[in-house]
């Protein structure tokens, strides 16, 4: 009978213990439960709770965008496409006209270091088709990879073209507000609609869904992502990246170029080849074999 | 399971931190970019990419868990599991920190295995209380 006692006793020890123990676990997780919750929560009442509107970039220098629309075809000509990692996509949609004109539409943002890159060569394809008027001036942000990339903005800027018709929309600013970034421009229903069909799984890979940058030229050819690898541009102003671009050896002008061949390939290709004297050009006709158009 | 899950996340991204191939493109929102923390300083501890150490946790949490080691009742079998579970938790919070206040940006394959090593730690607390072996008689 006194070892069934002190069995008992010592079972009901046991049990306290076990008790005991999983109060102590059942804490602990519940510690750490806490603990990102409340990270979280930190982070996101930071700050006000609903982001201000970024104010305007500023205007380009106009040293910089005459020579990026001025850029010599002997030198696009020279620097081909191989600098163009990839090239726009051919796709089928229905026609997007604005004005009876073809209508290219580029979304991104300030923030984004690949916007950055790709926006050099949409200014330098579309200025062999018409003109700029306020292009902005801004920079990638600085605490995002390929850090302070400089580079026009399409926020507040204007196109003027008989052959194309151009929408651009910075959706974001670079300046970090509430764990996101600043907004900027609003995109309209019908933009909308453009990124949710095509820059989604068939004409891109589900992992790249929604990135930008993304440019619908007439629903015949799109752009998901840089052409180029922003890493040529960086630590140059804009004036100095304007500065390599006629010399045909650099890796600015190479890069930038091909990728301007390619898209003014796409263009050209909304635009049944017009105006000839720049759909014509080798390079031209050399991008346009690489894309399919 | 778990733990086999954690570590094939832990393998992918161990080859995406020594991948070279990159995506040429931002997410819309900028918040959630996997590439931004997996290239940040932070993405680095005491010189070694935080991937290895995922890798090297969820390789002794595959092994602690298995069946056999949880039958067997070695004190510093269930002592030891505990005090991984318990070191990989700590990290995690710390690179949720981080990612939260210093790279302002989000991974949602590094969140997928902090959700898990949080899931493991808890299993591995409720296991321990209610797996101590009863005392020995006197």
């Amino acid at each position: 009978m006194a070892v069934s006692k002190r069995q008992k006793r010592q079972a009901a020890e046991a049990q306290k213990r076990k008790t005991r123990n999983l109060y102590i676990a059942a804490t602990a997780f519940a510690v750490v439960i806490l603990a990102v919750v409340g990270l979280v929560i930190f982070k996101v009442a930071g700050g006000d709770s609903k982001p201000k509107p970024a104010a305007a970039s500023n205007l380009a220098p106009t040293s910089v965008v005459d020579a990026v629309s001025n850029w010599s075809t002997d030198t696009l000509n020279a620097v081909g496409t191989s600098g163009a990692l990839t090239v726009p996509k051919a796709i089928s949609g229905p026609p997007l006209k604005q004005n009876g004109k073809p209508l290219v539409v580029y979304i991104g943002a300030e923030y984004c270091p690949f916007c950055a890159a790709e926006r050099w060569a949409m200014v330098a394809a579309l200025a062999r088709f018409g003109k700029w008027h306020n292009l902005g001036a801004t920079h990638s942000s600085t605490s995002d990879v390929y850090p302070d990339t400089a580079t026009f903005s399409f926020h507040g800027a204007d196109y003027a073209s008989s052959y194309v018709a151009f929408q651009g929309k910075e959706t974001a600013s670079n300046v970090p507000q509430n764990g996101a970034y600043a907004p900027l421009d609003t995109l309209t229903p019908e933009q909308e609609a453009l990124i949710r069909t095509y820059d989604a799984a068939p004409y891109v890979s589900s992992a790249d869904a929604g990135s930008i940058p993304f440019i619908d030229f007439a629903n015949q050819f799109l752009v998901a992502g840089a052409s180029y690898d922003p890493q040529v541009l960086q630590g140059m102003s804009m004036s100095e990246i304007a500065a390599q671009l006629e010399n045909p050896k650099s890796d600015v002008a190479h890069a930038i170029g091909g990728t301007t061949n390619a898209l003014t390939a796409a263009i050209c290709g909304t635009t049944n080849q017009e105006p000839a004297s720049v759909c014509t050009q080798p390079a031209v006709q050399a991008a346009a074999k690489r894309i399919g158009g | 399971m778990l733990a086999a899950c954690g570590l094939g996340i832990s393998v992918y991204l161990t080859i995406v931190h020594y991948s070279t191939s990159v995506t040429l493109a931002c997410t819309s929102s900028g918040v959630v970019n996997c590439e931004k923390v997996t290239t940040s300083p932070e993405s680095r501890f005491l010189g070694v990419p935080v991937p290895l150490f995922g890798l090297a946790f969820f390789v002794v949490m595959l092994l602690a868990n298995l069946p056999a080691a949880w039958r067997r009742g070695e004190p510093w079998i269930r002592i030891g599991r505990l005090a991984v579970a318990a070191g990989g938790v700590l990290f995690v919070l710390y690179l949720v920190y981080a990612e939260l206040f210093r790279i302002d940006a989000i991974c949602l394959w590094c969140s997928a295995v902090h959700v898990i090593t949080g899931l493991l730690f808890g299993l591995v607390c409720f296991g321990t209380a209610l797996g101590e072996p009863e005392a020995q008689a006197a």
